[in-house]
């Protein structure tokens, strides 16, 4: 049927008619285009909307929380790396799993499709690895070899699961689309806007009248980048890492396709009975290595080797690129079984067990898990405990692309090593606004639950507590009046209040003067009186995160 | 061609304007020049509304006090372009009284609309996010219904300006609000840690960036400063839910009592004179009031204006 088949796809093609290698290549690219753009545009309104219209009316009679209108956890709901790991580790069965449920499916009868056809990061490497190849002729035909490094794909997915059993996720420093959602929201947009922000006031400044006006441009941007333009602590270093992943494509095609993705070993696992099977002719093949040449998975497409299921990225590039027809995809309902089994090697086995062990051991030695933590770690509202929020936090950046006021940012060491990258609140960047429900709503794992407005202010939902700073503050010091942090104080009673008192100024003179307390019963340590204190550099009132609700060890009161 | 200014017309030119400048600076003793730019062309006035009625119409009060001051025509021509500095500073619920009534707002902005005006835009240099400010408390659903203009506050709209304040020399100021043919000042009637209450010269620090929370060090003139520098055409005061306690951010409606009253002036003074007594607060213990007067911003001594009441 094979070489009949192929005749008659050929006749069909010139007539024009019936899908052809070529057409593959432009389904696959269309569909490349169509998830990469998807993902942008899922995450650049992973935000609150600019222009938000409740109508009044109804605000009257209760209280509405905002939510964001487009699913923008898709793509973490279709990665069943982010459904096992949660739960393996966390025993959480994640909203929406059952896209990658069915995306497990499609990879049973097809293949890694996802990562020839969906991956936007896989596609990006694609477009880097395409554009502007290094390697050329021979040389990219011997890079394109399989080689033993395919395996340590398999060594991270092994460590990463072995992990999740132990009790910490580490999922998401090794996910895709953690990776590529962590760099794009945290480092790319931020860097590119605060960039076009400073060249636009630039021109602002100016004095001749064209760029002057230009000027103004800055706000056709802000579709894009918000009207506020976001920072993010350490972001330097995300970026930088996904300079070097995209680097990497210089010196294999798709790098982290290949050696790296413990997501592609996961798919290539399961891709180990696929139907859609690569189907070769010997006798046409004149070894011209045309498809070795072109193969992006390193998954020996020529004549005469056995092709490698769990490495082929199903990018039909051998398919389109074979000049005598030698090669074809087929759907084998026979015998799936003779696919070649995926190459993990026993040692990548081995070794990911023993780090899988190790680094969540090694994690908790500095005992953040279980005993009090860093007093300034301050999670977002919704979190769950400290050990319970590292086995579902994915560090995929959602929540602080989401946050309004910009305060949730990556943390680099406050929450020790096992939770490096995992969201945490720095209030002298932002403040968590009282009724906002944002970063519990679009957290794609549960590790920060969903809540209400409601129940955030009638919990109430404490996320740590404010002391007063007396040697900063301004009227305990005797330095003037000021009652920022209790006008900012959005309780109800305030959990700031004065006592009135006189005290003496720098020239001895005696004034009375309002003294700011904490009332630690109705402090929720939103930090909002940190963020505006007029105290610059190290405010007056500064916030902690003992008094969280989601601890039982970490409180102040009985 | 260019016409060419002999030396004699310049000489004579010279001379002309020098002796204009010189003869204008002549302190005439039978005036004095204090009374001549300090008298305005008619007193002003001030109107307070009350609804009495269950269930009055906020809109139909609105527009009869401005109809009491001599119609919204008074102050705004047509094409002109008005910002409307509403208080809006939190993001609650319009029925908690921390931001001005989004009712009085949609009704002032009609009327705009109605005498003519180009552009109404509502501008505020909110505390929290705008979006949110903005969604809840009912203000980005009159901007869309009315088409009014909502101005985001970001920061390349506040620019550095003399404000010639007896405090403040230079400070941040949002740019929409200077830039206004027309400025209507909208604030809500409020309790505050600092300056007691917070009313229509204490919602100008809605109008500046910067450090703006270094301003409470000298609250009551830094305020009087800013009132004087953005000199708004006229002031409403939406004291239709007032907040008595724990301002000015309460969050409870045991915070809140109804007032259904509308304060409208052109003096700045005068407007929270008045809208002081509905706290039972006597306007001469308010520090800023003291100072507005002291500056000649206005008059706490509401007998001197045209006073009128509305009653529906």
């Amino acid at each position: 049927m094979g070489p009949r088949y192929r005749e008659f796809i050929k006749t069909q093609s010139k007539k024009g008619g019936y899908l052809t290698a070529r057409h593959l290549i432009w389904i696959r690219r269309a569909s490349q285009a169509f998830f990469l753009l998807l993902f942008l545009f899922l995450l650049i309104e992973s935000r609150l909307p600019q222009y938000v219209f409740i109508e009044y009316s109804h605000v009257l009679s209760n209280a509405q929380d905002i939510n964001i209108e487009w699913p923008v956890k898709f793509f973490f709901q279709l990665d069943p790396l982010v459904l096992f790991s949660s739960l393996l580790s966390g025993h959480h069965l994640i909203k929406g799993f059952w896209w990658a449920i069915g995306l497990l499916v499609v990879t049973l009868f097809l293949g890694r499709v996802f990562c020839g056809f969906i991956c936007p990061l896989g596609t990006i490497h694609h477009v880097v690895s395409w554009v502007k190849p290094t390697l050329e002729g021979a040389r990219m035909v011997r890079a394109n070899q399989k080689s033993p490094g395919q395996r340590v794909k398999y060594f991270f997915l092994i460590t990463i699961i072995t992990g999740t059993l132990i009790g910490i996720n580490f999922t998401g420093l090794m996910d895709p689309i953690s990776i590529l959602f962590r760099s794009i929201a945290l480092a790319i947009i931020p860097g590119l806007g605060t960039g076009a922000k400073e060249v636009f006031e630039l021109m602002a400044g100016s004095d001749v009248k064209i760029l002057n006006l230009i000027g103004y441009g800055e706000v056709l941007l802000s579709p894009v980048f918000g009207y506020t333009y976001k920072v993010f602590k350490t972001a330097w270093f995300i970026g930088l890492l996904f300079l070097a992943i995209l680097f990497l494509n210089r010196i294999r095609p798709r790098f982290w396709c290949r050696f790296l993705c413990p997501l592609g070993a996961l798919l290539g696992i399961f891709s180990r009975f696929t139907l859609l099977t690569l189907v070769k002719d010997e006798e046409k093949c004149t070894g011209c290595n045309a498809c070795t040449k072109s193969c992006q998975g390193a998954a020996e497409p020529e004549p005469g080797k056995d092709w490698q299921s769990a490495e082929c990225l199903m990018c039909f590039n051998c398919f389109d690129s074979c000049p005598e027809d030698a090669l074809s995809f087929r759907f084998r309902w026979s015998s799936p079984q003779s696919n070649k089994k995926p190459d993990m090697g026993r040692r990548a086995v081995l070794a990911g067990i023993l780090a899988g062990v190790s680094l969540p051991l090694l994690g908790r030695l500095d005992g953040q898990a279980h005993n009090v933590s860093n007093p300034r770690l301050i999670r977002p509202p919704g979190s769950l405990a400290e050990k319970d929020f590292l086995t579902l936090c994915q560090r995929c950046g959602l929540c602080m692309k989401v946050c309004p006021t910009n305060v949730i940012n990556p943390t680099l060491t406050e929450a020790g090593m096992a939770g490096l990258w995992t969201p945490h609140l720095i209030m002298t960047q932002g403040y968590c606004e009282y009724t906002c429900t944002l970063c519990g709503d679009v957290c794609p794992t549960g590790a920060i639950a969903e809540f209400s407005a409601k129940e955030k202010i009638e919990r109430p939902i404490k996320i740590g507590s404010a002391y007063i700073d007396r040697g900063r503050c301004l009227p305990w010091s005797g330095n003037g009046p000021c009652i920022v942090c209790e006008e900012h104080c959005p309780t109800s009673p305030k959990a700031i209040y004065f006592r009135k008192d006189i005290v003496a100024g720098p020239d001895g003179k005696e004034s009375p003067v309002k003294l700011p307390y904490v009332d630690l019963t109705t402090c929720v340590g939103c930090g909002i009186c940190e963020y505006k204190c007029p105290v610059k550099g190290l405010p007056a009132i500064r916030v902690i995160s003992a008094g969280e609700s989601r601890s039982m060890e970490n409180q102040i009161l009985l | 061609m260019k016409k060419l200014i002999t030396r004699r017309t310049a000489v004579k030119r010279l001379f002309q304007i020098s002796g204009a400048v010189a003869f204008s600076t002549i302190d005439w003793p039978l005036h004095g020049t204090e009374e001549i730019w300090a008298q305005k062309p008619e007193t002003g006035f001030i109107v307070e509304g009350l609804g009495q009625t269950e269930g009055y119409s906020i809109k139909e009060l609105t527009k009869k006090i401005f109809d009491a001051a001599g119609g919204m025509a008074r102050f705004i021509s047509r094409g002109d372009v008005v910002v409307i500095k509403p208080n809006i500073s939190w993001a609650r619920r319009p029925e908690l009284a921390a931001t001005t009534n989004p009712e009085v707002l949609e009704a002032v902005i009609e009327l705009c609309y109605d005498c003519g005006a180009k552009k109404v835009r509502i501008a505020d240099h909110t505390i929290h996010d705008a979006r949110r400010c903005f969604a809840i408390t009912g203000v980005g659903s009159v901007a869309k219904k009315t088409d009014a203009d909502l101005v985001m506050p970001r920061s390349s709209l506040m620019k550095k300006m003399k404000i010639h304040g007896h405090r403040l020399d230079i400070w941040p100021a949002f740019v929409p609000l200077v830039e206004a043919d027309k400025v209507i000042n909208l604030p809500i009637a409020k309790d505050h840690g600092l300056s007691t209450l917070t009313l229509g010269i204490k919602n100008w620090i809605g109008g500046v960036g910067g450090r703006r929370y270094a301003l409470h060090q000298d609250i009551h003139q830094a305020i009087v400063d800013l009132a004087q520098f953005f000199k708004p055409t006229v002031t409403l005061i939406d004291a239709t839910r007032i907040m008595v306690t724990n301002g000015p951010s309460g969050g409870s409606l045991s915070d809140v009592a109804v007032k259904n009253t509308l304060i409208l002036s052109d003096d700045q003074v005068a407007a929270d004179a008045a809208a002081a007594k509905l706290f039972g607060v006597n306007p001469a213990n308010l520090g800023f009031i003291g100072l507005g007067e002291k500056w000649g911003l206005g008059t706490a001594n509401l007998l001197k204006l045209n006073r009128k009441k509305v009653v529906i």
